[in-house]
């Protein structure tokens, strides 16, 4: 796999499939419990590379299946655009499948 | 002939300058078609000094009749309940609101601070400042909540941090003309002409409301602002997607969302960081849902929404 991750939506997510399978270790916890922890978050990901699609998987928290006791998952997440299979929070900005999921996750 | 006093309490002038913007009908069609006569006003008025305070005092003692009495801002009432923060014409502010108050047929609380104290009442209330005859949600305020003018009627709130002109002029012209028994009030007082429905009430976004779509940054034209941009639309009652903004526009029609300034906890979360124009969840989930919905419902409708969700809604329709 090539350090520099494809630009081709279909590809970026393949890609990202392929790190999450192959056992990436993210921060899904601590989930955001207030606003500013949110925030925080986002603030991270912002200072960031806009290239580092790995570090965005790794700080967000991302999974490649459903979380937590009322599998949340990205299909009924309010930053998912369903048609697209896009996550549309700009700082993650990222192809990503129904059945994934990330600590930024909201309803 | 209907005299109108406006005053100016614990306030920005914002509501002046709205007042003063009006167009249907503007502050002059008042005078020249509606018989208002207004007998002060604090960007209007030509009396200074003693002459304002003669004035005051023929109004208080029934040689000048008032029929409206307009308040603008908050009563304040620091420090240690003298009201000497806030002194006009010779005196306490509040002593000349509680007497010319009860001197008028008519009294109108203009703006979020003459309702409800507003801004200056969040907490801490440094000022102990507070509404006509509210603080926030909790009736009374500074005239108590028994209080009615001499024609019989609690204080007429018309709030909004500031509120649109025409709310202001359009009251003020069905009292002046002998309609006031024609407005029908809600809970708090205010004109349901204006306030029953809620901001999201014609809002432009209401599909992408339907379909779950969000906006995530200021002045997209894709996406409803309430997911995570903290908009109050569909909780607020205010006319604000029916009559709009300088005859153009709304807050959420441009892409920001709506604070809820109609709404007697304005500003919410008294002001705590992270709390403006940004969706409160717990556990993902809005804290405050639209009216008369569960959160049970809520999730529910999520998921069908989501799922049925054309393409269209994903994309900026209003590009050609
Ligand atoms: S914020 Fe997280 S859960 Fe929501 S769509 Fe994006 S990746 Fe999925
Ligand atoms: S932007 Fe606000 S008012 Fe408009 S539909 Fe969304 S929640 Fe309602
Ligand atoms: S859109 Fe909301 S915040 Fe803006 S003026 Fe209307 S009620 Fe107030």
């Amino acid at each position: 796999m090539s350090d520099r991750p494809p630009r081709d939506p279909d590809a970026l997510r393949r890609y990202i499939a392929e790190l999450l399978a192959s056992g990436l270790e993210t921060e899904t916890e601590p989930m955001p419990r207030t606003e500013r922890e949110f925030a925080e978050i986002l603030d991270q990901l912002r200072a960031l590379d806009p290239e580092d699609v790995r570090g965005r998987l790794v700080i967000a928290g991302f999974l490649d299946h459903p979380y937590g006791p009322e599998q949340q998952r990205c299909q009924e997440c309010i930053y998912y655009l369903v048609h697209r299979r896009w996550c549309d929070i700009p700082e993650i900005s990222l192809p990503c499948e129904p059945d994934w999921w990330c600590r930024l996750w909201r309803i | 002939m209907a005299n109108l006093l406006w005053l100016q309490g614990g306030a920005c002038s914002g509501n002046t300058m709205s007042f003063l913007n009006a167009e249907e009908p503007s502050a002059c069609d008042l005078v020249t078609d509606f018989g208002i006569n207004i007998l002060w006003h604090p960007s209007l008025g030509m009396e200074l000094g003693d002459n304002l305070q003669r004035l005051l005092r023929a109004c208080v003692s029934g040689e000048i009749p008032l029929d409206i009495f307009v308040f603008e801002g908050t009563v304040v009432r620091g420090p240690d309940g003298t009201g000497a923060w806030n002194r006009f014409a010779g005196r306490p502010m509040k002593d000349w609101v509680a007497e010319l108050a009860q001197a008028a047929q008519y009294v109108v609380a203009i703006g979020d601070c003459a309702t409800w104290g507003g801004i200056p009442a969040t907490a801490p209330n440094p000022t102990d400042s507070t509404g006509l005859q509210f603080l926030k949600r909790q009736k009374g305020g500074f005239l108590g909540a028994d209080f009615r003018s001499k024609a019989g009627l609690p204080v007429i709130n018309i709030p909004g941090c500031p509120a649109h002109p025409d709310w202001v002029t359009q009251i003020l012209v069905a009292v002046a003309t002998g309609r006031a028994a024609d407005i029908r009030l809600d809970d708090f007082q205010r004109p349901k002409t204006f306030f029953a429905s809620f901001t999201q009430t014609g809002c432009t976004r209401n599909m992408h409301f339907a379909y779950k779509v969000s906006a995530t940054e200021f002045g997209q034209r894709k996406g409803c602002l309430f997911y995570d941009l903290g908009c109050r639309g569909p909780m607020t009652h205010s006319p604000c997607n029916r009559i709009l903004w300088n005859r153009q526009s709304s807050k959420t029609r441009s892409g920001m969302p709506c604070l809820g300034c109609t709404e007697p906890e304005f500003p919410f979360f008294d002001l705590a960081p992270g709390t403006v124009f940004k969706t409160q969840t717990v556990m993902g989930v809005p804290k405050d849902l639209p009216e008369g919905v569960d959160k049970t419902g809520y999730i529910k409708l999520t998921v069908a929404a989501k799922a049925a969700a054309p393409k269209w809604a994903e994309e900026d329709i209003f590009v050609v």
